[in-house]
């Protein structure tokens, strides 16, 4: 009893500040900053709600942004898991000359900041004609260092008697990595997309650097295209920010079950 | 027998390694190639200039301090946030009402947009705001918080905590989660007391994904620089000066390139070094 | 494993330097694009990029449109903070998709000296006339016109007239010739916080932008803080810059203006009634229109046994080098410039002045009424300081490294430092900034 009045304490702790944007996305933008000192219920609740914030999101991009941002991340977590998993595979389940030195190019990749290397990477971009394009916009997302690390720290703890059970069950590689390391792994999968697609629902620079026309502008760049030069008006952007919010929202509690999967659990040990 | 074990597991790696190579390694030579450049806009034009623009750099008073600053937040931060999220990954995996619940709040602020979370903890920390607000209920003095040279990392180091705090126990749930029910159930009958359980169950059977969530954390906060940009542009006096924003700035807002580039192939070093470092700590642990 | 980790950096490095020996990357030419572009075809779409909302641009859009059929104008909007990376970034790898965009004025001359921008001197003879001599000049560089002047701007002195009226202050007049000093404008703030329930007296809307600081330092004889033949030798520690900085840092030190505050929260202080007086532009006179409390609009100050200075400037358009429409930029370039109707509609849904002064006569007389009586006067002030006080910011090849590191300086300052030492330091800053690309 006492553990969940802990937790709802750091739960609620933790959600305050965003209390605070809620709250403020339903009030006129000319308010945001009146109740801030002193301190008052008024600063977290507001008990005539008003939706014109909301409704005046409908004008502008963010509506297909949102749209983009979703199908963008999707295919990144898609594909991404793809490749990264059966890396992580290759790099958890052999023992081969090599093996470290490959892990180190995977470790190493994810030592170099995106943002570092976004501007000669855009120049290629531009040469491949990928300017413009959902491919340009997923393909920065789908080698992933850090998921191929996660994942590879999860594989390698799979037992290896059950592989040679496998093995002597007739599966090929690729079948112990499908029928073995990959229900055993959800948890990480899990940690690994959302790695995935918190690198994509996120990107800001990146999009800009590889143009970003009506037809493929993401979320955070319309979200930041709602201030003006000289004025932000707060109430816009932060039902804005709520509606970039809200997805993500969905998608972890969504997984949350998979959460309390456990190896033991799925019967397999 | 091995040879042939580095056939398939070459395969399973092709997709991956050509990734990484085409979108990380190629523009990574490419940012080290261009370091040795500088541009001059008065005789116009791309020169080579060996290692100048590193000699520039290290000669530079305000880059030490950069690099000084960078290392005292990582020094910092880290054990901080890894921490946190390992208390905070074994107090949401107890039977508790609501856990699921509060465990998502608490995930909840690295989905926000950082451009907002930066105008919320901006909020916070004015000298008018909230963060005063909550201390002068609490009867507390008020704070200077960002505007203060000593203030404004421990400032920082509670923003980043608030955004990846609850990230970072994602994956450490789930490798506790991973721990078998009956080993966390004997560990209770055994009688252990909490605090022992967390240490000497818990801990060695969660050493892989804390190993991954230590170094993933540092190497994300050596790289942190959208706060920094948003809220102190690397002030007060430099106090918040850490090397990812200088090097976006240098890159993004003044456009020097060359220079921002032989940053960068430092800031990877100092980032090698200290996972390097790591990575030999934990080996030594086993 | 460990030893791999090692192993690799020194392996990257010498691809690199193999890489380095043969790299033959094209880079920017260095001395602006002279040759005579191809007009390319007559009809077709071309791309305006900027930083402003959609609908900023409508209007001019769309009788643009309706005066050259067969031409149709798509707008790419860019957040302000990427803005200029971003247009570097594209810019630099000749881009087509971008046929016109907007160019920072203080910026003209490090884009033209990279090669991104289209040399516009054939019409030097036609924007001499029809714009103000600040803004003929701040688009030149090494005696070639690169862009085109479409908006100016300047700065206001607007005040609580609730809270001087509490504090029992007379609040400053219109007429520019009874322009306050800012020993005045402290000393009345001050009353309005004993008196007058304001939290603060005094607060300006970029507290830490060069654009704003710049004519404190000016009024006092201070200079731009930049001199020589080639503009890249810092010039900060003159004894007006000295004094400015002194006044500017105890404004903080003493809580008429308060510190850590920034971005666009600076404007909320003042319309909700917060401050007493606040330096804002011309687009703040819409902007406070629908707050709550009674305001109303002055000449910017200057310092006692100074002189008034205000600073001025705002967006010029430019047309990139790479674009292959160049016929077709031009034809929207000099309709939302040089012509006076086309200028106009480029203000018409912001709160900017024209830059075409055509444009300026015909919009200037509206400000008055922007918000009712609260801005009674604003007509006369604007139409005073571009004529009599308004100074550029400097034209140089530095001047991103200039803002940028004055900008840090102004914020130290705010936030403590000692000025002086703190002037010192940027001086040390800006020249080893300068040296690479000197």
């Amino acid at each position: 009893m006492s553990l969940s009045v802990l937790g709802g304490v750091v739960g609620i702790l933790f959600f305050l500040p965003l209390l605070w944007v809620v709250t403020n996305s339903l009030r006129p933008g000319s308010e945001t900053f009146a109740h801030l000192n002193p301190l008052s219920w008024q600063t977290f609740f507001e008990l005539r709600p008003t939706l014109t914030n909301y409704s005046a999101l409908l004008g502008s991009e963010i509506g297909r942004a949102t749209l983009n941002s979703i199908l963008v991340s999707a295919l990144t977590v898609a594909i991404g898991l793809a490749v990264c998993a059966t890396a992580a595979f290759g790099l958890a389940a052999f023992e081969f000359r090599g093996r470290g030195l490959v892990f180190g190019i995977v470790v190493l990749s994810f030592l170099v900041p995106f943002d570092a290397i976004a501007i000669p990477l855009s120049t290629m971009f531009r040469d491949w004609h990928l300017t413009n394009t959902f491919t340009g916009l997923v393909l920065p997302g789908i080698g992933n260092g850090m998921a191929i690390f996660l994942l590879r720290q999860f594989f390698l703890g799979v037992p290896a008697e059950l592989v040679e059970a496998g093995r002597l069950d007739g599966l090929g590689w690729f079948g112990v990595f499908r029928w073995i390391y990959l229900p055993l792994s959800k948890p990480a999968l899990i940690g690994a997309g959302l790695m995935l697609f918190l690198f994509q629902w996120q990107a800001y620079v990146w999009p800009l650097l590889i143009g970003t026309d009506a037809k493929h502008i993401l979320g955070p760049v319309a979200l930041s295209n709602l201030q003006g030069q000289n004025f932000a008006d707060y109430g816009l952007v932060f039902a804005g920010a709520v509606v970039l919010t809200v997805i993500p929202l969905v998608v972890i509690a969504g997984f949350q079950r998979y959460f309390v999967q456990s190896v033991s659990s799925t019967g397999l040990k | 027998m091995k040879q042939r074990q580095g056939l398939i597991a070459l395969a399973f790696l092709t997709p991956a390694l050509v990734c990484l190579a085409v979108l990380r390694i190629v523009p990574a030579i490419s940012a080290v190639v261009e370091s040795f450049y500088t541009e001059s806009l008065l005789r116009g034009g791309r020169v080579f200039t060996g290692l100048s623009n590193y000699t520039d750099l290290l000669g530079s008073k305000d880059f030490r301090q950069s690099v000084g600053v960078t290392l005292l937040f990582t020094v910092l931060v880290n054990p901080i946030q890894v921490v946190v999220s390992f208390l905070l990954a074994v107090l949401f995996t107890q039977k508790a009402a609501g856990s699921k619940l509060w465990r998502t709040l608490v995930i909840l602020p690295i989905a926000t947009p950082p451009a907002v979370s930066a105008v919320i903890w901006s909020v916070i920390y004015r000298p008018d705001g909230l963060g005063n607000g909550v201390l002068g209920r609490l009867g507390l003095p008020a704070q200077p918080f960002l505007t203060s040279p000593n203030q404004v990392l421990p400032s920082l180091i509670v923003l980043l905590s608030w955004i990846g705090v609850g990230y970072w126990m994602l994956f450490l749930i789930a490798g506790i989660q991973e721990v078998p029910v009956e080993v966390r159930e004997a560990a209770l009958l055994d009688g252990a007391g909490p605090w022992r359980r967390m240490i000497s169950v818990i801990l060695p059977l969660v050493r892989r994904p804390l190993a991954f969530v230590l170094v993933a954390d540092t190497v994300s906060n050596l790289l942190v620089f959208a706060p920094v940009q948003i809220l102190t542009k690397g002030g007060p006096n430099g106090n918040s000066n850490l090397l990812m924003y200088d090097v976006y700035n240098r890159a993004y807002a003044i456009g020097d390139i060359h220079v921002a580039q032989a940053e960068v192939v430092i800031l990877v070093a100092l980032t090698l070094a200290i996972v390097a470092g790591q990575f030999r700590l934990l080996r030594g642990d086993q | 494993m460990r030893r791999n980790l090692f192993a690799l950096p020194a392996a990257a490095v010498a691809a690199a330097l193999l890489l380095a020996g043969c790299g033959g990357s094209s880079g920017a030419n260095g001395s602006g694009s002279t040759q005579t572009a191809d007009p390319g075809p007559d009809t077709g779409t071309i791309t305006f990029t900027g930083t402003d909302n959609a609908e900023t641009y409508q209007p001019v859009i769309k009788a643009f449109e309706a005066k050259n059929p067969g031409i149709k104008v798509t707008y790419t909007q860019i957040p302000f903070d990427q803005f200029n990376a971003t247009m570097q970034q594209r810019l630099s790898a000749k881009d087509t998709g971008i046929d016109v965009y907007t160019v920072d004025e203080p910026r003209v001359s490090q884009l033209a000296a990279k090669g991104f921008l289209t040399d516009l001197s054939d019409l030097d003879g036609k924007v001499k006339t029809s714009f103000s001599a600040a803004a003929y000049k701040t688009n030149h560089f090494r005696d070639k016109l690169w862009s085109l002047p479409m908006w100016n701007s300047t700065q206001y002195l607007f005040y609580n007239k609730t809270a001087l009226a509490k504090a029992k202050v007379t609040p400053p007049a219109a007429d520019p010739q009874q322009r306050w000093t800012w020993e005045q404008v402290e000393a009345a703030g001050r009353k309005s916080m004993q008196a007058g329930g304001t939290k603060y007296g005094l607060f300006m809307e970029q507290p830490e932008a060069y654009y704003q600081l710049q004519p404190l330092a000016e009024s006092l004889g201070g200079g731009s803080g930049v001199e020589g033949a080639d503009v890249l030798t810092p010039a900060i520690e003159t004894d007006g810059w000295k004094k400015a900085m002194q006044w500017y840092g105890a404004t903080f030190a003493s809580g008429l203006s308060p510190r850590g505050i920034g971005g666009f929260q600076t404007g909320p202080v003042f319309s909700n009634g917060d401050v007493a007086f606040f330096v804002g532009g011309p687009w703040d006179l819409k902007i406070f229109g629908s707050s709550k409390i009674d305001w109303g609009v002055a000449p910017l100050p200057y310092f006692q046994g100074g002189k008034p200075v205000t600073p001025t400037g705002s967006w010029s358009l430019g047309i990139n080098p790479a674009s292959k429409q160049q016929g077709m930029a031009r034809k929207f370039l000099e309709f939302a410039t040089l012509d006076p109707a086309g200028n106009l509609a480029t203000t018409s849904t912001t709160t900017i002045i024209p830059a075409n002064l055509d444009a300026q006569k015909q919009y200037t007389p509206k400000m008055d009424a922007f918000s009712g009586a609260k801005t009674a006067g604003a007509a006369a002030i604007t139409a005073y300081e571009s004529e009599h006080t308004a100074v550029s910011r400097p034209v140089s090849v530095g001047y991103i490294q200039f803002e940028e590191v004055l900008g840090k300086a102004f914020a130290d300052i705010r936030n403590g430092t000692n000025p002086d030492a703190r002037l010192q330091q940027a001086t040390q800053q800006l020249t080893e900034a300068w040296r690479s690309i000197k």
